[in-house]
């Protein structure tokens, strides 16, 4: 199997790396544009209009134009924001949100991926850096509903990091690895086949977990416009209002195609092309999410954190307990 | 847990039917014979007997006439601001000639306040529509009449609906 | 040891903010994510109705009062037109009170549908004010046809009704109510099941019936504490002593309450159109009224049930063609007194939830 790390460093694969990074960076920006164009499209049919139809046939092009538009736009900063912080904010959501993208496995043959042998690990650390843009944002808008914005995020985002990376324990005991590539082989010569079945528990808990690090519906009280005024960003502007929302949804993305990989047998399906296995497999899981999200109110703050303590973190060291105990036995 | 999965079902159900909204500037909105839109004036009608004018809660009517040789009374100048004009057909029920009327017409953004003040020429031309004059005017409205009449006669209602 | 304190905080929510329905501003003390005083602020989006009613003839008001309560025109205009005739002692023709009680159940429905649109969306759910929205525009669509407006319907007038029912349209009606009245178990499939909605409303913002009387509240928000008040029931009016339907009340005058008892209630009205609609007998829309009414000189008041609570309108009349002095109670004023109260020691999340729930209009807030 071909991995960058047993590749020594000549200036043709340093070519080769640098060509990998632009065509992910590229594909990615072209995944987001079309999942946001996705999302309002599906939230449309569910209530009963057609969604974004004007600009370019079937409004195709209308993510294109929104993000033309806020890359154009005056770029605001407020007098009374903490100016160094505010300019950083953006870029410390935004880079953790691609970086996290090297470690995962998209297709059979990993020219695109980092072959981390903690890319699990990877994972989940790095995506814990977007906190610290989001509550950095919060702090240096000066302004209340951000700061209020950033303070909730801060305390959602970290208690739902716990059951996160409790829930793909199970994954990783399963397969032995903390590797993604290990993990998807794992599963398609492991008896249950993917670990979504033995491991549905932590599906569960890896879903809603991974709901609320998302900030979205029914866990987007960060940024609740109806109360907050759209919390942590209410001050920004222009393209660096789109670095957040380019960071949303790249982890959407991301977190999306992660499931995919720990729980759906990442790429691996008969027939199709490994990539075609992938994508379908990270849409559904999508799909899941924007469903969820026309369908559901918002939680309030108090019941969202009981509910990670109380509930979720119990329920994922459950989890673990068992696979424990049923591959002592098995 | 179960009635968030109901509440799912719900929505998925919505996906495939129909959509209702409408692409609006290309398909609009039919409005019903007694919309009250924008008025249209018919100056020919018009007896200068300012009861429009009186009538109307937010004074928005301004009209000034002159008296002809027959010592008939002609109307010079009809103006509605529409910058406060309610719609509310208080004008158009007074009316004993039916002089002003109003029309489907419901659009009236504008970039200043000044267009939104609009005198007989314009409230006249509302009227005309696409016809020349105000004959082929009032005959097409006749012949709609007509044509709705009979429409209302086959479907066994009386016209007007005052049964 | 002392409790650690933090410092407060204070919030200006409004008067631009999405969950206050209009220009109402919030002065909020927190302490950080706590309520520690509320301050309503009112008057944004004050008109004087009232003072450039003194000025005004009966028939020039009516437009006014679409305005106040711009989500229930309908039932406004009856307020006023009720204490006229009520002034003048006038009878109004049959088919007049028919049509009346269709629209403005109707209307009653539409504003019910407004609120759960609007309250699903505060807390966070927006397909439920999606689909609201469609049923809604229907019943506007019915207005639009009998009275040509969508929204400020000037439809009614000292004496009766200014337009009869066009062709076909009592059928319409018909045809709404029965759908309408199948699609009301979705919205509790919807919403009322969702563990993550009743989780936010249940238990919030409880308003004890002691309190509900003191603060001279009426509508749901009084209903929902349990104390059966419905001046349909309790002051008959119009003709609806001759229907058959029940006052939906509450047990705890929560959040939940509230919510639920608005579905039930466009239930039950809906319930009224489907028996009136069947039964709409011929003759004039207009009884004889002067054409220059003339109110009595006298004070007279009426109070009916408007969407939101007790809409009362109190004239003073010194003979003339135009009233003295035109007091307007209105609900929604009202009811928002008790919000201070509501919100002091909660959270910021349930200020939405509560705010939303008292149901209040600006425009009838502010009249
Ligand atoms: S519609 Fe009403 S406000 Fe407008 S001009 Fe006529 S009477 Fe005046
Ligand atoms: S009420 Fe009619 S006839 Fe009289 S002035 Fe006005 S438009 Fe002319």
């Amino acid at each position: 199997m071909f991995s960058w790390q047993a590749t020594p460093l000549r200036p043709l694969t340093l070519l080769g790396m640098l060509i990998g990074v632009v065509v992910v960076l590229a594909l990615v920006l072209g995944i987001v544009t079309y999942l946001i164009y996705f999302e309002r499209k599906v939230i449309g049919w569910m209530q009963g209009r057609i969604g974004p139809n004007r600009v370019g046939p079937l409004g195709l092009l209308q993510s294109v134009a929104d993000v033309l538009k806020l890359l154009i736009k005056e770029d605001i900063i407020p007098a009374n924001a903490d100016r160094a912080l505010f300019l950083l904010a953006p870029v410390i959501a935004f880079v953790p949100s691609f970086m996290v993208l090297a470690v995962i496995p998209y297709t059979a043959s990993h020219i695109f991926t980092a072959n981390l042998n903690v890319g699990l690990l990877y994972y989940i650390a790095l995506s814990s850096l977007t906190i610290l843009g989001i509550v950095m944002a919060g702090w240096a808008s000066n302004n209340k509903y951000s700061l209020l914005g950033g303070m909730r995020s801060a305390a959602q985002m970290i208690s739902y990091e716990i059951p996160l990376g409790l829930s793909v324990l199970g994954v990783v005991m399963l397969a032995g690895s903390l590797n993604l590539v290990t993990i998807v082989q794992h599963q398609a010569t492991d008896r249950f086949g993917w670990y979504i079945i033995p491991q549905i528990i932590g599906f569960v808990v890896f879903m809603i977990a991974a709901l609320a690090e998302l900030n979205r519906t029914p866990f987007d009280l960060p940024e609740a416009e109806s109360e907050l005024v759209a919390g942590y960003f209410t001050e920004y502007s222009g393209f660096r209002f789109a670095f957040f929302m380019l960071s949303e949804y790249v982890y959407v993305f991301a977190i999306s195609a992660l499931a995919t990989t720990l729980f759906l047998g990442g790429w691996a399906g008969p027939f199709l092309p490994s990539w075609l296995w992938f994508a379908i497999k990270t849409s559904a899981i999508i799909f899941f999410l924007f469903w969820v999200r026309a369908t559901m109110p918002r939680m309030r703050g108090d019941q969202l954190m009981s509910f990670a303590w109380k509930v979720l973190i119990p329920v994922a060291l459950f989890n673990v307990v068992l696979t424990g105990a049923l591959s002592l036995i098995g | 847990m179960f009635g968030i999965f109901k509440g799912l079902g719900v929505t998925f159900g919505q996906m495939t039917k129909k959509k209702v909204t409408l692409q609006y500037p290309d398909v609009r909105i039919n409005m019903p014979e007694r919309y009250r839109g924008i008025h249209q004036f018919i100056p020919e009608l018009c007896i200068v007997c300012n009861q429009c004018a009186r009538i109307c809660p937010t004074d928005c009517i301004s009209l000034s006439g002159t008296r002809n040789e027959d010592k008939k009374l002609r109307i010079d100048t009809y103006d509605i601001n529409f910058e406060i004009c309610i719609l509310c057909d208080l004008c158009v029920e007074v009316c004993p000639t039916e002089a002003i009327l109003m029309t489907p017409r419901f659009e009236l953004a504008s970039y200043t306040r000044d267009e939104l003040y609009k005198d007989m020429e314009w409230l006249y031309g509302n009227h005309l529509g696409e016809f020349g004059s105000h004959e082929q005017a009032m005959a097409a409205q006749a012949a709609r009449e007509a044509e709705h009449a009979a429409a209302a006669a086959a479907n066994g209602v009386e016209p007007g609906g005052d049964s | 040891m002392c409790a650690l304190r933090s410092e407060e905080m204070i919030l200006n929510v409004g008067p631009q903010h999405p969950s206050t329905h209009g220009v109402f501003r919030l002065v909020v003390t927190i302490d950080g994510e706590q309520i520690v005083d509320a301050d309503p602020v009112v008057g944004y989006l004050h008109r004087g109705t009232e003072k450039l009613a003194e000025d005004l003839q009966y028939v020039q008001i009516i437009p006014y009062t679409d305005r106040l309560d711009y989500v229930a025109s309908m039932l406004n205009n009856y307020a006023l037109c009720h204490t006229v005739e009520y002034a003048l002692d006038l009878e109004v023709p049959a088919r007049a009170e028919y049509l009346r009680i269709i629209v403005m159940e109707l209307q009653r429905v539409a504003s019910h549908l407004l609120f759960l649109g609007t309250y699903l969306l505060d807390l966070g759910a927006m397909s439920p004010f999606l689909y609201a929205f469609q049923e809604r525009e229907q019943i506007i669509m019915l207005f639009n046809e009998i009275c040509g407006a969508r929204l400020t319907y000037n439809y009614m007038r000292v004496g009766g009704v200014q337009w009869d029912a066009p062709p076909g349209w009592i059928e319409k009606v018909r045809d709404f109510t029965a759908q309408m009245q199948k699609k009301v178990p979705m919205y509790h499939q919807l919403v009322t099941g969702n563990e993550i909605f009743l989780n936010r409303v249940r238990g919030i913002g409880v308003i004890s019936q002691e309190d509900g009387i003191a603060y001279a509240m009426s509508g749901i928000n009084l209903r929902s504490t349990g104390f059966n008040w419905d001046l349909r029931k309790n002051r008959p009016y119009s003709i609806y002593d001759q229907f058959e339907w029940a006052v939906p009340v509450g047990k705890n005058g929560d959040c939940f309450d509230r919510y639920f008892i608005h579905l039930q209630e466009i239930e039950q009205s809906l319930n009224i159109v489907a028996q009136a609609v069947e039964r709409v007998p011929d003759g004039p829309i207009i009884g004889k009224v002067p054409k220059l009414v003339r109110v009595p000189a006298g004070e007279y008041y009426r109070g009916i049930e408007g969407a939101r609570g007790e809409l009362g309108v109190y004239l003073v009349s010194d003979g003339k063609d135009k009233p003295y002095r035109l007091k307007l109670r209105r609900p929604s004023f009202v009811n928002l007194q008790i919000l201070r109260k509501l919100l002091i020691g909660q959270s910021m999340a349930n200020l939405i939830a509560i705010l939303g729930a008292v149901d209040i209009v600006l425009g009838e807030v502010d009249a």
